[in-house]
């Protein structure tokens, strides 16, 4: 006979889940839609299309994961990818800009572990592609989209120059949570042959995209020491 | 890279300050890895220079040009003092009559775009001036002789590698830049590893870049010179060779045979071939200035690249749009007077066209310019905008899927857990991954019973009765990859593809996306030693309250109690009442013995025993 004490035990998410649930869920109330891709891509659609050129030194920017027997297959280093290929099916069943599309996902780099770094981890993009899409209006979305992510809690952004082969001009984001400056993300607008590879009037349409990582996010909202617990499998992780 | 202070200031006579400098670079050129005084007065950056500014960025001469432009200070071309300029510049003129010799460069491969060599003879090999040792010092570069010194100096300076061969080890005066033919071998120069000089013998395939004379190789293109010219104590006479190679090849080979030099890193990015001869006047000058009493050659130069006059076009209003800001003709006038660019205003059209230094490889069109302009504009000048997204498109549906299993299966009582894609078994193999991780998953559930397992063994850290599990995640075939579902508790080890999952879903609408219910709490982290748990029931008179037993146990438990008492059993049995609880002990800092819990134990019965309770 059992009692009231032994209660109904109640199922819940990962928290990587709820971090990206929650960040997806602002971005839409933003305005943005959720697109989702796949983890196992052609090199065109994470590399090439992304204006990253073989045989040159920005693809050594990330550690790629290439597959056995299986030419120009690669484990997708950034949700990017999908990106691409929203843009490429807009033009090709006849649609145009504007848009904005959020993009969460799995992703993979070959390096070694530790505490900041797994070979697996989730990360979430961003692009928006309209007529006059700036870099006023980047730092419009990022600055609201931490305001609300650290919950009313006093942050800031800041830009700095920094290249990623997909943007020009491109930044590296720092935000500022209380007093210390931490970076964060890579940002920037999004490069002329990126819209072109896709089918985009790239005279006509120009916009942002920014892409960041949310087992880090989730590391500092909830103040979770170590990005290897998250794939352990270990039910203790889900304390909230 | 590393940039010396001391050297910026051979540049820029009013450089500023090292705080000033640190700012500047990090907002407006690059991340700063560190920034370091050294013990000989000098100050050295640490440089993260961005990979499309690797083209001019890669040098002192390139980064005191990109302070100058950017303060609107004024930038010397040539660290040259006057005295050095007049040599310098008589050289550019002057063919030494004592050279018989004539140099000849034979170019066999069109992946050499431009090749510059010179004779030098009557070198006296030695120390280098101090200032030249000092600097390179500042940058981690020994001093070795005052010949290889010059080489390195200039790779610093201007960005642009060169080599110095020794002419009397050739066949013959002549220079070969030619695809190596298979198997053959040569010995390059080299590497210290540790305190020991370590050489190696590389066999090579046509598709390395090779520069030789009649009989030998005698160095991998842009890549590291070879033992047989070495330049050393006795040499006399050399050749230099100031080149430009297609990066593609420069980087394939460097890569093939696992050599990664400082000359490679700046071929791999690609230099513009155009300053090849001003930077053998240079090297000329710095010859003559260590050795004065050797005689130059004739400068052969040997010409296959086509470098055009590149333009770019913009307009202020395109320079805002992109930024987001408003800026001024004037302003944009003024940071393309303060870099130096040649630009023509066409004021009717309101338009810019800039002549793209040679360097400036870089710059491809007008978003390059947005970037250039912005940049010292400042980022922080922009205010933020937040933009009117009203676009109303429908989500992707798999995300919707998604969210509507774990919806699902979180209302039945289960737990989602998140486990790796990489695994030890699959049909898909990764190349070059850690054993155990080279293949991708083509399940959910093998991951997920070793969860369960591991909760299972935890259950008594987890206070559940049951471990219920589930992961919504991606497995790969030969067919492809797809999304799957998969959960696990006692009785069901379930796994299927997501359609069919949301298929059984009765009511498919998701309502909401789940997320925090409240402003979270800090995660607590656990304990990495074993637990050891005990279970403990008794009877107890029905009056006595719950509560009474409860302390009794937790204040005769002390800090390694890491739960409250889990009552996992109460019945009662006339005026009686069973209680069943289960304690579980922790250390942060150790493993616990079984003795200690033994003794805590015995701590509680005797004192629930000394209560009248009676132990079961």
């Amino acid at each position: 006979m059992k009692e009231e004490e032994i209660e109904y035990q109640k199922g819940n998410l990962h928290p990587l889940t709820l971090i990206m649930n929650e960040a997806v869920l602002i971005l839409k109330d933003l305005g943005f839609s959720v697109e989702v891709g796949p983890e196992l891509e052609n090199e065109w659609y994470n590399f090439d299309a992304l204006n990253v050129p073989k045989d040159h030194p920005a693809r050594d920017m990330q550690d790629t994961f290439f597959i056995k027997g299986q030419e120009g297959k690669v484990l997708r280093t950034h949700t990017s990818n999908t990106q691409i290929r929203f843009m490429e099916n807009l033009i090709k069943e006849g649609g145009n800009p504007p848009f904005a599309i959020v993009v969460p996902g799995k992703v993979f780099r070959n390096e070694s572990t530790d505490a900041t770094h797994e070979m697996q981890f989730h990360q979430i993009e961003g692009l928006v592609i309209g007529e006059d899409i700036s870099v006023a209006n980047m730092k419009g979305i990022l600055l609201e989209f931490f305001k609300r992510f650290f919950n009313g809690e006093e942050v800031d952004i800041r830009l700095r120059p920094s290249y990623f082969p997909f943007v020009e001009p491109g930044f590296e984001v720092d935000l500022r949570r209380g007093e210390k400056w931490i970076e964060l993300l890579g940002a920037g607008i999004v490069h002329p042959n990126v819209l072109k590879n896709c089918g985009v009037d790239s005279n006509k349409y120009q916009g942002f995209a920014f892409g960041m990582g949310l087992d880090r996010l989730m590391m500092m909202k909830l103040r979770i020491p170590d990005a290897r617990l998250s794939y352990q499998g270990d039910l203790r992780l889900n304390q909230f | 890279m590393l940039i010396s202070y001391n050297w910026l200031k051979r540049y820029i006579k009013e450089i500023p300050n090292e705080e000033d400098l640190i700012n500047l670079i990090t907002f407006k050129i690059c991340e700063l890895e560190s920034v370091e005084k050294l013990p000989n007065g000098d100050t050295v950056f640490d440089m993260k220079i961005l990979p499309d500014r690797a083209h001019d960025l890669l040098s002192h001469r390139g980064v005191a040009k990109e302070i100058a432009g950017i303060l609107g200070i004024e930038f010397s071309e040539s660290f040259l003092n006057d005295s050095l300029k007049e040599v310098f510049k008589q050289e550019k003129q002057e063919i030494n009559e004592n050279i018989q010799e004539n140099l000849f460069i034979n170019i066999q491969s069109p992946l050499c775009r431009r090749y510059v060599g010179r004779i030098v003879k009557g070198i006296e090999i030695g120390p280098s001036p101090k200032w030249m040792t000092d600097l390179l010092e500042s940058v981690e570069q020994r001093s070795i002789n005052n010949i290889v010194d010059i080489t390195n100096f200039i790779l610093f300076d201007i960005g642009q590698p060169i080599h110095a061969f020794d002419l009397d080890k050739l066949e013959s005066p002549e220079i070969i830049v030619r695809n190596a033919k298979e198997g053959e071998q040569v010995e390059l120069l080299g590497e210290k590893v540790g305190d020991t000089v370590k050489e190696r013998n590389f066999i090579l395939k046509e598709n390395n870049l090779v520069i030789s004379d009649k009989k030998d190789v005698l160095a991998l293109a842009g890549v590291k010179g070879g033992k047989k010219a070495e330049v050393n104590q006795n040499t006399k006479n050399i050749i230099i060779e100031v080149a430009n190679f297609d990066p593609v090849s420069i980087r394939k080979t460097a890569r093939t045979f696992g050599i990664q030099t400082d000359a490679v890193k700046r071929y791999e990015n690609e230099l513009t071939p155009s300053i090849c001869r001003d930077v053998i006047f240079e090297v000329s000058s710095l010859i003559n200035l260590v050795c004065p009493n050797s005689s130059f050659g004739e400068i052969v130069d040997i010409n296959n690249s086509k470098e055009e006059e590149k333009k770019v076009k913009f307009t202020t209003f395109y320079i805002s749009k992109v930024l987001g800001c408003e800026l001024e003709d004037n302003e944009i006038e003024k940071i393309l007077k303060n870099h130096n660019y040649e630009y023509v205003r066409n004021y009717d059209l309101n338009e810019w066209e800039v002549i793209v230094p040679n360097n400036r490889l870089d710059i491809t069109g007008p978003h390059d310019m947005a970037e250039e302009i912005g940049r010292v504009h400042g980022y922080e000048k922009i205010k933020p905008k937040i933009p009117e997204l009203n676009f109303n498109h429908k989500d992707n549906e798999i995300w919707i899927k998604i969210c509507l299993a774990k919806e699902k299966l979180v209302n039945d009582g289960y737990k989602e857990v998140i486990t790796y894609t990489l695994t030890n078994k699959g049909e898909i193999e990764i190349m070059a991954s850690t054993e155990g991780k080279n293949f991708l998953r083509t399940n959910l559930l093998d991951g997920l019973i070793k969860s369960y397992e591991i909760n299972r063994l935890n259950m008594p850290l987890l206070d559940l009765s049951e471990i219920k599990i589930f992961e919504v995640g991606t497995i790969f075939t030969k067919d492809g990859e797809e999304v799957h579902v998969a959960y696990c508790d006692k009785k069901n080890k379930v796994e299927i593809s997501l359609d069919e999952f949301v298929k059984n879903i009765s009511d498919f609408s998701l309502k909401s996306y789940s997320t925090f219910n409240s402003q979270p709490t800090s995660f607590s982290m656990w304990s990495l030693y074993p637990f050891i748990s005990r279970d403990i029931s008794f009877w107890v008179p029905n009056e006595i309250e719950n509560k009474k037993i409860f302390d009794v146990m937790k204040n005769n438990s002390g800090k390694l109690l890491i739960k409250e008492p889990y009552l996992f059993d109460k019945f009662t049995k006339g005026d009686k009442t069973s209680y069943a609880y289960r304690l579980v002990f922790q250390s942060n800092e150790r493993t616990l013995k079984d003795e200690e819990v033994e003794e805590i134990m015995q701590g509680i019965y005797q004192n629930l025993t000394n209560l009248g309770f009676e132990i079961r």
